[in-house]
């Protein structure tokens, strides 16, 4: 079966995200499904649990994919997809269950052609922050969510200084955002600083999204605003204003 | 479980404070290590002196760097051996010290009755513990780079900036910590200030060194010879104008040959954005044939060459295949600093007295265990991988530093809001939930 993954942050915090990542998803292919209880990936335990109880724990969540016939998922979390398609194989050598993020998978050309994205509205520069657990999978993602911000027409694009390869992290992966709030406190603002010439800075991850969303509140000179893929994504294919 | 990762967390919560302080050590080095992350982070791509930039530089050698580094690991025994005899030839007297506290009675051996020790800047001979050793001793150390002779100065014993040690002090303290100490009035210029330590310090140096100590950039295996490099000129007068050239240095700065010996010291210097000024290659004593041929040794330079090569964790790393066996490539560049993100965040609270960065951390639980890496910040760090990815020699410093956090854990030494995720995700599978 076909799994949208949603992942634990999404899940725990951002619903409207869970949903409009399946109304996308649900467009583009209505097998994917949908389902309660699904484990987290554990990438949490990389940075806070001991060698063992990570592998055991990674044993039971392949179990749970092989319980039910897991054959495709699409991640909507950054994490999700770097660990998954990273950790996973390197453990179960028989691992082939197919992952893309979210991201991925709009780009695809028969995707990008179905969806047909355009913008009406008042003019508005946006820009996209790379996340680390894209940037450093496996088969990084990268000119992925390049090549569909080029393919809507309507909106003009601009890069930050820092950007692909050379992007800046959010501060908050690795489990610090729970510990030391303070790593983003910094690094968000460094991101902030270069998107501000674009109304709106999109990312692809709820973790780089929370700290990028928090740090902005108490930004006082920002005038940008902080959105998720998905979110924009299904704006677009309502046609609804663009709150920016 | 103990309350000691309370304990380490409540600690770094207070250094984190004192970033944002101001007038202290962590404030004053944090803001100049921002804005020279800053700096590196987006000049990376200039080309300076240079035709290509250091990120074209990087590129175009990595492999090259990469499959040195990894032939010395794979055959580290083969090159000790070789570097010796090569050595020997070259009339340098070599030791081999197997852990840090051989290296100490033999370097005590060799100082004989010496009271001052003239230094150049050396991570090395932080690794290996010979400031300390110095120290209990009563040896006088001087230091002789700028930056470490303010380290001295000032008496600062927090982490810093492995290259550049003294860079965060500002121009006024400098002036009045030269008149406290010195008795000299200068004017806040950077130029007056070198200018004092040219007119008074270059003499001592030119005059009255009889034992120096440095480490090396890197070692040739085949032509037993060490290259060392530096803009102030002082290594170059430390390793002529001394009767006892001592060269401090970890067996992982040995590489095949003497070009594959520039091609490591050279990635160091176009890493760090910096043109400089000196490359030292050094085969030996002075030495002189000029009467009838006959060899003597200790013309103008130094009289005697002392190598002693230090293994200490090194092979071990190797034997044992631990997860840090791939620190051993490092070049010791620093690259990994400047593009870290808890470094740019934390500064100096994020390192050990080895130096700032995940580096120093490792150092420092490779010789004092993992409790000292979680209280040096080893938390602090996100996965980010920025070290990884702009590692010229491949060292997978990441994968290293999720490694000791799995150390970490075990002794039950997490961050408590990290250890209640763990705990969820065990139960409930969910971390949020």
């Amino acid at each position: 079966m076909k799994l949208l993954y949603m992942g634990c942050l999404s899940r725990a915090n951002f619903p409207e995200m869970c949903e409009n990542a399946k109304r996308i998803v649900n467009f583009l292919d209505s097998e994917f499904e949908v389902l309660n209880k699904v484990p987290c990936c554990g990438s949490l335990l990389h940075n806070t649990s001991t060698s063992q109880d990570q592998s055991n724990y990674m044993s039971e969540v392949y179990e749970w994919f092989k319980t039910n016939n897991i054959s495709e998922m699409v991640t909507i979390c950054a994490g999700c997809y770097n660990y998954l398609t990273r950790y996973y194989p390197e453990q179960f050598s028989e691992f082939n269950i197919k992952i893309q993020h979210l991201i991925q998978f709009i780009s695809e050309p028969q995707n990008l052609e179905k969806m047909n994205l355009e913008y009406t509205g008042k003019k508005l520069t946006i820009t996209y922050h790379d996340a680390c657990h894209l940037r450093n999978a496996r088969k990084p993602i990268i000119e992925e969510p390049r090549h569909i911000l080029s393919s809507i027409k309507g909106i003009k694009y601009k890069e930050m200084d820092n950007n692909r390869e050379e992007s800046f992290c959010c501060g908050s992966g690795g489990g610090v955002y729970s510990s030391f709030k303070e790593n983003s406190d910094y690094n968000s603002r460094l991101i902030l600083d270069q998107a501000k010439r674009a109304k709106l800075l999109l990312t692809a991850c709820p973790f780089c999204y929370t700290a990028l969303q928090r740090v902005n509140e108490q930004y006082k000179r920002s005038r940008t605003t902080v959105m998720k893929f998905e979110d924009f994504i299904v704006k677009l294919m309502e046609g609804s204003e663009l709150e920016v | 479980m103990s309350d000691k990762n309370k304990e380490l967390y409540d600690h770094l919560k207070g250094l984190i404070e004192k970033i944002d302080e101001s007038d202290n050590y962590y404030n004053a080095f944090t803001d100049f290590w921002r804005i020279a992350c800053a700096a590196q982070n987006s000049t990376i791509n200039t080309k300076y002196k240079y035709d290509d930039s250091s990120k074209e530089f990087i590129e175009k050698y990595k492999k090259q760097l990469s499959d040195i580094r990894k032939e010395l690991v794979n055959n580290i025994e083969y090159y000790v051996e070789k570097t010796m005899k090569s050595m020997e030839k070259n009339k340098m007297k070599v030791h081999y010290a197997k852990t840090n506290e051989e290296a100490h009675t033999i370097f005590l051996e060799e100082l004989g009755d010496i009271e001052t020790v003239y230094k150049s800047k050396s991570v090395e001979a932080k690794d290996i513990g010979i400031l300390e050793l110095l120290k209990e001793n009563n040896i006088t150390v001087k230091e002789t780079d700028l930056g470490d002779v303010l380290i001295q100065l000032f008496d600062y014993k927090l982490p810093t900036y492995q290259v550049g040690p003294g860079i965060h002090f500002e121009i006024e303290k400098i002036v009045s910590k030269i008149k406290e100490v010195y008795g000299a009035e200068l004017p806040p210029k950077a130029e007056s200030i070198v200018q004092f330590f040219r007119d008074t310090y270059r003499k001592e140096l030119l005059n009255d060194v009889k034992v120096s100590l440095t480490s090396a950039n890197s070692i040739s295996a085949e032509d037993g010879c060490i290259v060392l490099l530096e803009n102030e000129g002082n290594i170059s007068l430390l390793t002529r104008a001394t009767e006892k050239h001592i060269v401090l240095v970890g067996i992982s700065k040995i590489v095949p040959s003497v070009f594959d010996a520039l091609l490591m010291t050279k990635m160091v210097e176009r890493t760090n954005q910096a043109d400089l000024a000196y490359i030292s290659f050094i085969y030996g004593p002075s030495a002189t044939s000029d009467i009838r041929a006959h060899s003597v040794q200790g013309m103008y330079g130094a009289k005697e060459v002392v190598i002693i090569l230090v293994d200490d964790w090194r092979t071990n790393a190797i034997k044992e295949d631990l997860f840090y066996k791939s620190f051993l490539q490092c070049i010791g560049c620093k690259t990994c600093s400047f593009y870290c993100t808890a470094s740019k965040a934390f500064g100096n609270v994020y390192g050990s007295k080895y130096g700032i960065g995940a580096i120093g951390i490792l150092r420092d639980y490779i010789h004092n265990g993992i409790e000292a890496a979680v209280r040096d910040g080893l938390y602090l760090c996100t996965g980010c991988e920025k070290c990884t990815n702009w590692c010229p020699a491949e060292v997978n410093l990441a994968e290293i530093m999720r490694s000791l956090k799995k150390i970490a854990t075990e002794k039950g030494l997490a961050p408590p809001p990290l250890e209640k995720y763990r705990q969820k995700i065990k139960q409930e599978k969910n971390p949020f939930s």
